[in-house]
């Protein structure tokens, strides 16, 4: 078959004949040109059935030659890249192009679901709705699958898209939509003025309408000027232009989106490129020149296959040389409709009729009826003849009541033109009404957004022109931008006469919104049942809902909606427009963020490292961190983690603890800002020393906490949890500016600078003294507990030394500057060799916390007081602090609040889970005697068993208690003792040792 | 303390038992950053250039002291820091605006080390070392503002973003400093980003990604331009 292009013109068009290209539809090859679309090529090789509707499945064609097109969808491509509803009128042809019609089974010509129209009494308005009601549980067992099954549009791909996205900002002056005559006018005057411009073009081709319906322009055939203009405007500085790009929506702030599709127009996107890119354009001004979309009328047998705009066809046959019919017949309502037999007869095919439904057609067309041989008849379509090898006979109804019919294999429609609302609309600009032209036009756009040309309303190519140039003018000036814009382009205006028509009564289903099916009769039954309103009407029917947005049907509905309540049009008036204007990929807002690349990744000093220590990592927040280092042999995580703890706590061993926030604090007032900042006091703190702070909100709950260390008099070292580091460091400064700006006080983020370790265990001291100068005393009265200084490393740098101990053992945290991460971690291996020093990760960190009762995230939950943590004696009665006053609230002080206490299992051998509820011992569980739950356990290797910490009422008043642990998560039941949360060292010997 | 000095490794005498420790210093991206071309082949269109060798020190003024600490910054680098969004350069330093009333000092690695501007700064500003804290990559070549268009929501056209432009900002949902440098010799312009050392190699293969499809030339240097 390939080649056979049997509905392809010898001549003309913007195809180039010497590039052909193969390509599939369902299966079987075609031959198309380069410069097609896959609807063109689809035409031009005689293919009129192309899909199956979404409800009753009844056979579809082409309706239309733009990105309004509601019948036209195919899954293009295959596999990982089959993409589901893609318009055939706007999927620009390639070489290999494969693509396949949706809805249908097993086949496009032969579809079973085509049944379904026999049930079409049914499938009304609202059936989902009257249908589907009870009972209830069967909506998702057995109803919502099959009508998946049933009622549809294309297939999802269902594996990822192996493809790449990506987003990009651009700025400009003036932002122009569309590049007709009204678009490159407006961008020639802003770009002579001087101003920046970006003029976004959707189709693959500049010209707009100038490409299918031609013109004289400035004394020059259009194709003529189109060259000369974009030659000009290719040498205008700052003048970009992008074609295959949609804008489709309006943000705040003069931002823009608009979607590009690179690469679809090849099979693969080719190595390093994207499919498709998603633009936020920051203009100043904003010129709509979107065009406007040619209307349907509505009447019975309307989606046959072969129905098709006027002015698709005149497209088809000027711009791609293929013809949709052999012999055609036109339906208008209007002068411009005409034109499609002008180009029909040039191209040298029959006119059957002309039906207009005006009550005059001018001198000029009876006698071109006269000179062709056909006849011009006075009335309306009131059926069609065909299926799905397309129209047969068209039947008339005459105006004063006789029939006729009209025998031809393509039908040309046109109602009008309907400017493209929808940018000018997303603020909730609501349109007008234009008797005139019986149509809506903009109003209310957004600030610094003007409509021009057809989509302004104003249709004639001399006024697009005029139009388009004065208001890109307008919008540079309005830009700042003054330069001479010259001269306008100057063309004639074409005839515009119409009389309005929506509806043609008539036997039979007549399609007002094709692709979700919708019919005039379900309008009229919405009605009848009460949904009147333009917003129930769209949701009752679905009218306007599927993939086109109702783009050629949403103003027939009203129009129908008006006749039967008896209101006008502008009364019924218009559902709220929303972006997106066309369908923009998941994948072009997602980009880069996919995968490992979702977020950004943050990694520690040693990193690199620990993944050559074969670390296995855990994502906290953004950062990776090593969670263990399994070695060899080790059959789990709980082996590893095991052995970790083991060595620490009788050996020594370090940890990468850089990711915990550190913040700079600077200045004369450092100690009384840290005194406001934290329940406990700072300022009273010797250089060298380091303290354990709290921070509240100020509703009085535990904020953060951490190690604070007094370098200097005006400098101390703050040190947060990892997940509150950026937050504590927004609100210090919030401090600092808003609340306390009569302090001296700066702050700065380090939490970068420095790589920090935790070495611990009773050989820290050992390891230390390897590494360390020998200058330097490390013994407990040169460098007690919670010391803090700097030190001389052997080999010459400096390191900050932090005795401070998460693990209650003997303990230093040790800062280097942070490239110098890596050589540390490897020094502190070599170092501690001969102590068989361990490197351990936040597991055992974590074990340890929990053996040494430690309060950290689980507890630190936001729901917590000081005193709930056991720490309330910390909150300094001698000064003020943020959260002091509303920590005393009543709610907040009770004596019944759930504390922290120790939990373990009375059955010793027994696993505890975080999660589990309290219930005091023999009652039934219940939300009654709901007494708290478990927030952290671990294996203690130390006490070979089981512990964890809880949130327990009166907890601490109650060591001891038998209480039960409630898990109906995990279906568990089980008792535990309440006890001490410190289960190892507890008078701290340890550490302090 | 300077980010690429690297010490040299000492055997202590008197201590017969100690080992030999070297402290080599590894710019975070230093793994990830492999010389040579990327991407789309032919003619690269953006080159990537990181600076390993710098000191970087944030001056902030103490308060009512902005004022004050403008005259020894004169004095030393013989311009005056900016106050607003810009940088400035001299022969060893680039003066960066990071917010009202501080600065980044940025020179050559141990021309201007936090130890050394304590002196001069004396009481009117509060200094902090942010030497290790940055990784500073330089970005130039034909499709540099294409591909920087991908990463940076600011508008970076010449009339917009002149050299000596600078910006507080970010990157992929990143924190970063970018300025505007001298042109290169062949007129190509020169943007500069300052980005926190542990989000480094994450922004790094943004970049490649970014700039893949242009073809990238990407080296480092230890020398700021």
């Amino acid at each position: 078959m390939a080649g056979a292009q049997t509905n392809r013109l010898d001549n003309g068009g913007l195809i180039d004949r010497s590039a052909p290209l193969n390509f599939r539809f369902d299966g079987k090859t075609f031959q198309g040109f380069q410069g097609d679309t896959l609807a063109s090529a689809l035409v031009a090789n005689g293919v009129k059935l192309v899909g199956r509707s979404f409800k009753y499945h009844r056979p579809r064609g082409i309706l239309t030659a733009g990105s309004e097109e509601p019948n036209a969808l195919v899954e293009l491509r295959t596999g990982a890249r089959r993409e589901a509803n893609t318009k055939a009128t706007t999927a620009e042809l390639y070489e290999g192009l494969e693509a396949a019609s949706q809805n249908r089974w097993p086949s496009l010509r032969h579809d079973v679901m085509s049944v379904n129209q026999l049930f079409a009494p049914i499938f009304v308005a609202g059936f989902y709705y009257k249908t589907f009601m009870w009972p209830a549980k069967f909506w998702e067992m057995i109803y919502e699958p099959a009508i998946r099954r049933a009622a549809g549009l294309g297939r999802a791909a269902i594996v990822a898209d192996p493809d790449h996205y990506d987003k990009a900002w651009a700025h400009c002056d003036v932002v122009i939509a569309g590049s007709g005559p009204a678009g490159l006018a407006a961008a020639l005057a802003a770009g002579r003025s001087g101003a920046r411009v970006i003029l976004c073009e959707e189709d693959f081709t500049l010209g707009g309408r100038l490409l299918s319906d031609g013109g004289t322009i400035d004394g020059l055939p259009a194709a003529e000027w189109l060259t000369r203009t974009l030659t000009e405007l290719a040498s205008t500085p700052d003048v970009r232009i992008m074609t295959r790009t949609t804008l489709f929506g309006v943000y705040d702030g003069g931002t823009y989106g608009a979607i590009e599709r690179v690469n679809d127009y090849l099979p693969t996107p080719p190595e390093h490129q994207v499919r498709q890119r998603l633009w936020r354009i920051v203009a100043q001004r904003c010129v709509v020149a979107a065009g406007a979309i040619e209307r349907p009328i509505v009447f019975a047998g309307n989606d046959t296959p072969g129905v098709m705009m006027a002015s698709a066809m005149r497209t088809y046959v000027t711009r791609y040389a293929a013809t949709p019919a052999k012999r055609i017949a036109l339906f208008t309502n209007n002068e411009d409709g005409w034109r499609t037999v002008e180009t029909a007869l040039a191209a040298g095919l029959q006119v059957a009729a002309v039906i207009d439904a005006r009550p005059d057609v001018s001198p000029a067309h009876r006698s071109l009826a006269s000179r062709n041989g056909f006849t011009v008849l006075h009335g309306s379509v009131s059926g069609v003849d065909g299926g799905k090898d397309g129209v047969r006979k068209i039947a008339v109804s005459l105006t004063g009541g006789a029939r006729a019919e009209v025998e031809a294999d393509g039908l040309a429609v046109s109602g009008g033109w309907n400017p493209a609302v929808g940018l000018t609309s997303y603020h909730r600009g609501r349109p007008k009404w234009r008797d005139d032209i019986s149509a809506f036009v903009p109003d209310g756009a957004p600030p610094g957004m003007a409509a021009a040309g057809a989509a302004n309303g104003d249709f004639g190519l001399g006024a697009c022109l005029s139009q388009g140039f004065a208001t890109g003018a307008a919008a540079a000036r309005d830009a700042g931008r003054n330069g001479n814009a010259g001269a306008a382009p100057i063309a004639d205006d074409e005839a515009f006469s119409l009389t309005p028509l929506w509806h043609v009564a008539g036997k039979g289903k007549a399609f007002v919104d094709q692709q979700h099916d919708v019919t005039a009769s379900d309008i009229e039954l919405a009605q009848r049942e009460g949904f009147e309103s333009v917003e129930h009407l769209k949701r009752y029917t679905t009218l306007g809902m599927a993939t086109d947005q109702g783009k050629t049907s949403n103003v027939a509905g009203l129009a129908i909606m008006a006749a039967v309540t008896g209101k006008s049009i502008p009364e019924t008036g218009t559902t709220i427009y929303r972006p997106p204007y066309v369908p923009v990929a998941i994948g072009a807002f997602a980009g880069h963020h996919r995968d490992e690349t979702f977020h950004a990744t943050r990694l520690t000093p040693s990193h690199h490292w620990a993944a050559e220590q074969g670390a296995i990592f855990v994502d906290t927040g953004l950062w990776k961190r090593a969670q263990w280092y399994p070695r060899a042999g080790e059959k789990d995580w709980l082996e590893s983690v095991t052995r970790e703890v083991k060595a620490v706590r009788s050996g020594v061993g370090f940890c990468d603890v850089s990711t915990l926030g550190k913040i700079d604090v600077h200045g004369p007032d450092a100690g009384a800002f840290l005194d406001r900042v934290y329940i406990n006091t700072f300022s009273s703190l010797a250089v060298g020393k380091a303290r354990y702070g709290l921070m509240l909100r100020e509703d009085g709950l535990v904020y953060d906490d951490g190690t604070t260390s007094r370098l200097a008099e005006d400098h101390y070292f703050l040190t947060t949890t990892t997940a509150k580091a950026g937050l504590v460091m927004q609100h210090l400064e919030f401090c600092r500016q808003v609340l306390f700006p009569e302090l001296d006080v700066q702050l700065t983020s380090v939490s970068d600078q420095w790589a920090q370790f935790s070495i611990a265990g009773p050989k820290t001291r050992d390891l230390l003294k390897e590494i360390v100068d020998p200058a330097e005393d490390l013994s407990n009265e040169g460098f007690p507990f919670m010391g803090a200084r700097e030190v001389a490393l052997r080999g010459g740098i400096k390191a900050r030394l932090f005795r401070i101990s998460f693990s209650g053992e003997m303990a230093f945290e040790i800062s280097v500057p942070a490239r110098y991460g890596g050589a540390m971690a490897r020094n502190l291996m070599q170092a501690g060799k001969p102590f068989g020093v361990t490197p351990y990760g936040t597991e055992a960190l974590g074990v340890m916390r929990v053996e040494k009762g430690h309060v950290a995230g689980p507890e630190l939950s936001g729901t917590t007081t000081a005193a709930d943590l056991g720490l309330g004696k910390m909150m300094s009665t001698k000064k003020d602090f943020i959260g002091r006053v509303m920590a005393g609230r009543e709610a907040l002080v009770a004596p019944d609040r759930q504390v922290v206490v120790g939990i373990k299992p009375v059955d010793k051998a027994r696993r505890l889970r975080s999660g589990a509820h309290i219930i005091p011992k023999g009652q039934t569980p219940g939300p009654d005697n709901d007494q708290g739950y478990v927030t952290s356990v671990c294996f203690s290797p130390t006490l070979d068993q089981w512990i964890g910490l809880g949130l327990v009422e009166r907890g601490r008043e109650r060591i001891g208690e038998i209480v039960h642990a409630h898990d109906p998560l995990r279906g568990e039941d089980y008792d535990v003792e309440l006890c001490n949360p410190v289960f190892y060292d507890p008078d701290g010997g340890r550490q302090r040792g | 303390m300077s980010n690429s000095a690297i010490p040299s490794s000492t055997i202590r005498m008197e201590d017969a038992s100690v080992a030999e420790f070297s402290w080599d210093i590894r710019s975070p991206i230093e793994r990830a950053l492999v010389v040579g071309p990327y991407g789309a082949l032919g003619e690269a269109g953006v080159s990537l250039t990181e600076i390993r060798n710098f000191d970087l020190v944030q001056v902030m003024a103490r308060r009512g002291k902005a004022a004050e600490m403008t005259k020894p910054a004169k004095a030393r680098f013989g311009v005056a820091a900016p106050e607003m969004p810009k940088a400035v350069s001299t022969a060893d330093a680039t003066l960066i605006w990071s917010g009202p009333d501080q600065f980044f000092v940025l020179s050559k690695g141990g021309k201007h080390t936090t130890e050394a501007l304590v002196q001069t700064f004396a009481s009117s500003a509060s200094l902090s070392d942010q030497s290790h804290a940055r990784v500073l990559i330089s970005i130039s070549g034909p499709k540099g503002r294409m591909m920087l268009a991908k990463l940076s929501s600011i508008d970076l056209h010449p009339d917009a973003f002149p050299a000596g432009a600078a910006a507080t900002t970010s990157m992929d949902h990143t924190s970063v400093t970018l300025w505007r440098g001298n042109d290169r010799p062949d007129g190509q312009a020169v943007f500069n980003v300052l980005v926190f050392a542990t989000f480094a190699e994450s922004l790094w293969h943004t970049m490649l990604d970014s700039a893949a499809e242009y073809g990238v030339e990407i080296g480092h240097s230890e020398d700021l331009a």
